[in-house]
């Protein structure tokens, strides 16, 4: 198997190493200090960040940076790779799911000693530096802000004569999700079937007072709060509000699988930066709304930077990149480039200079924003080590309920038991 | 090295040294053509393979240093481990069942070309394609379009009024695409198959025909026998590769193994636990449980061979 996992990692590596020359038109010298700059995402984003390495190659003679970049399922894969072979890339974009693991097993260099010097982010509120930092320590820099969010196809709903769902309760979200389905003869469903997804089922704990792990890293939910999860999706599903799972089963939790991007449903539960990249993909007009709300009084959104820009402990090039970082975003002309698509920026200053130039997609991400912010709880804990299994763990057990191989009940007792068993093993 | 042997006792001291040294250079000169492929064995293959023996003992997390734990992933695996368990049964069902069906399926194409039709080189050519492509992403995508709900796998049903299911996202069928995705590669058994029937004399069947034996009896009295050490290499060589399969379940649940984990391969779970969750010492102890599975299956094929098996001298 090494024979295959080796030709996959090699076409990949060929691949990239084929955008780079691609990319590096101008010669090197060898002055030059070379910063490898990794992220994951779409092609809009990968053309949003080239334009921005080329304007920073520009303006800084010396600075040579070369972009690799992946999708989100073989990125993490590759990194980890890179790390064990102490030749991860100098930049690297992190997520907060992550940022924890890395840190504590050393592969992140803190960044306060830049702080105030080549990293000038000062003016970030609390938040979006707090949620950056492990055990006190600085270890990203907030690229932009984001929140959860409905995104939906207008016209779905408004063919079906259906109101959207715009800060509706899940009761109503699942009425309303039935009628587009059957306005569309049940072709086309009212919303993708969220039970796999982890965000919408955070959120929804989150409604109901609990949480998917507590601060000491331990489960924060019990079995009923699971079997009640599956049972409101089971119901969802048997009034064809959401689709069977074998049809559900095609989504491969990206963009492009989604059952939004696919058309054959109307709601995906994401988050609100990833907007930009599902219109892209979309030819109908998206919404962007708020996740359907609890009965009580408790939020189940809160703001997370929605990736950083982390260094590796082992960069040669360290005081480039974190230049690089900054010029993304605290140069107006680079925040401008980089745009919402990887979430709202963190300083004022900058939020305002890029809101003026945004496109009217762009504009609808920076006020779902605002509109999200006074209603926002805290941010949760970083996820302890093991979250990473415990997400795909929720897929399968979703998807079995969703098959009808285990009730709702027995999947929420599977859940928790598999969960705890996990976290007692990383 | 056996020049020196062959050197008559009678020949003089200089020249003997001069021999001596025509030996060693040409022997340089062998390791030298051998290098490449020597150099790529020592480092890419006997190297790390080596040293996930060493890790398989190790709570190696990539990013920090291994720590020695004895055979505390061994133990977990064989004892606690659902996964394992239901990995190995998915494996084995794919090796059970594609492994024979290609190899028949394979075996009947091939006899069908032999048969001297024209174009022969064109057939094979174009029956060999799938294996060229059969690993490749591309194929895997083209696969997962094909057996989705409303993929062409289904419109051709839908002509003779069968509403099929959903292939390749419903647990109840997606072990068996994949099965199907393997038959289709049957291009290398089959031109090696051709290959052995090629080696069979006609005569044979000339003196079977003025026995009056039917083509059937032909089949298992004459050609199945002679064929069978072409059988046994590539039975070997195909369930190698079956256990070893991760491609295209890889790309047909995007590294998830779904759904429900109906087509999670044990390579796919050992890529899992390695590179997805960091266990990469218990990932190198799954590699090396899986290397002495086949070796075992491979030893057990050797000895029953002789029983079996009829070579041709």
């Amino acid at each position: 198997m090494t024979h295959d996992l080796n030709r996959r990692t090699l076409l990949k590596a060929a691949l990239g190493s084929a955008g780079l020359s691609a990319l590096g038109s101008l010669p090197a010298f060898a002055q030059d200090a070379r910063v490898r700059l990794y992220w994951w995402g779409s092609k809009e984003r990968a053309d949003r960040t080239l334009k921005a390495v080329s304007l920073y190659q520009e303006r800084n003679p010396g600075v040579k940076i070369d972009g690799e970049t992946l999708a989100w399922g073989d990125y993490w894969p590759r990194l980890a790779t890179q790390a064990a072979g102490r030749n991860a890339p100098d930049l690297i974009q992190m997520d907060y799911r992550y940022v924890a693991e890395y840190a504590r097993r050393g592969a992140l260099l803190p960044l306060d000693e830049f702080l105030g010097k080549s990293l000038d982010i000062g003016d970030f509120d609390k938040a979006s530096l707090d949620s950056c930092k492990v055990d006190g320590k600085l270890y990203g820099i907030n690229i932009g802000n984001n929140s959860n969010a409905l995104i939906y196809n207008k016209a779905a709903f408004q063919k079906a004569g259906v109101p959207e769902p715009i800060d509706v309760t899940w009761d109503k979200f699942f009425e309303l999700a039935a009628a587009v389905t059957k306005a569309h003869n049940g072709e086309y469903y009212g919303t993708s079937d969220g039970s796999a997804e982890e965000v919408a089922f955070e959120n929804w704990l989150r409604q109901r007072g609990k949480a998917l792990f507590t601060e000491d890293g331990k489960l924060g939910l019990d079995e009923k709060d699971a079997s009640d999860w599956f049972a409101m999706w089971a119901k969802a599903r048997e009034a064809k509000a959401c689709p069977p799972a074998d049809l559900q089963a095609l989504d491969k939790n990206n963009i492009e699988t989604n059952l939004l991007t696919q058309g054959r449903a109307a709601c995906a539960f994401n988050h609100s930066n990833q907007y930009v990249g599902y219109q892209v993909l979309n030819k109908n007009p998206l919404g962007v709304t708020m996740y359907p709300q609890g009965a009580g009084p408790n939020p189940g959104h809160y703001l997370k930077p929605s990736m950083m820009w982390s260094i590796y402990a082992r960069s040669k090039v360290a005081e480039p990149a974190v230049k690089f970082a900054n010029f993304t975003v605290k140069d107006v002309d680079g925040a401008k480039l980089l745009g919402v698509e990887r979430g709202v920026p963190a300083s004022p200053k900058i939020r305002e200079a890029v809101s003026a130039e945004l496109d009217a997609q762009g504009k609808l991400v920076v006020d779902f924003i605002s509109h999200v912010t006074p209603k926002v709880g805290p941010i949760p804990p970083a996820p302890p080590k093991g979250a990473g299994e415990i997400q795909t763990m929720l897929r399968r057990i979703a998807e079995q309920v969703g098959f009808g191989r285990l009730s709702t009940a027995d999947g929420g007792k599977q859940y928790v038991s598999e969960a705890q068993a996990i976290l007692s093993r990383a | 090295m056996t020049t020196t042997a062959q050197i008559p006792l009678t020949i003089t001291e200089p020249e003997k040294r001069s021999k001596r040294r025509g030996g060693l250079s040409r022997t340089l000169v062998s390791y030298s053509f051998l290098a490449p492929w020597l150099i790529g064995f020592l480092g890419l293959t006997l190297g790390p393979t080596l040293a996930s023996l060493y890790l398989s003992f190790t709570n190696f997390d990539l990013l920090q240093d291994p720590q020695f734990i004895g055979t505390a992933n061994y133990q977990r695996i064989i004892t606690n481990d659902v996964k394992f368990w239901h990995s190995m049964q998915v494996t084995f069902t794919y090796v059970i069942l594609a492994v024979p069906l290609k190899l028949a399926f394979a075996l009947g194409l091939a006899m069908v070309l032999n048969r001297g039709i024209a174009g022969l080189p064109l057939y094979r050519a174009l029956f060999y394609l799938p294996s060229l492509l059969g690993a490749s992403v591309a194929i895997a995508v083209l696969w997962r379009q094909l057996f989705a709900k409303d993929g062409l796998a289904n419109v051709a049903l839908g002509l003779f009024g069968i509403q099929g299911p959903s292939w390749i996202s419903d647990p109840n069928y997606s072990l068996y695409t994949l099965v199907l995705l393997s038959i289709w590669q049957f291009g290398s058994p089959m031109i090696i198959f051709l290959a052995g029937l090629r080696q069979i004399p006609p005569d044979v069947y000339e003196a079977a025909n003025i026995d009056g034996a039917n083509k059937v009896q032909q089949f298992f009295k004459i050609t199945l026998p002679l064929l069978t050490p072409v059988v046994f290499f590539n039975g070997i060589v195909q369930t190698i590769d079956a256990f070893k399969a991760f491609t295209p379940a890889f790309i047909i649940s995007e590294g998830t193994g779904g759904p429900i984990d109906s087509t999670l391969f044990y390579t796919l779970y050992l890529y899992q636990e390695g590179f997805a969750y960091f266990r990469m010492g218990y990932a190198s102890a799954l590699a090396w449980i899986l290397l002495i599975i086949i070796a075992c299956f491979t030893a057990f094929s050797f000895l029953t061979s002789r029983y079996w098996v009829h070579y041709n001298d």
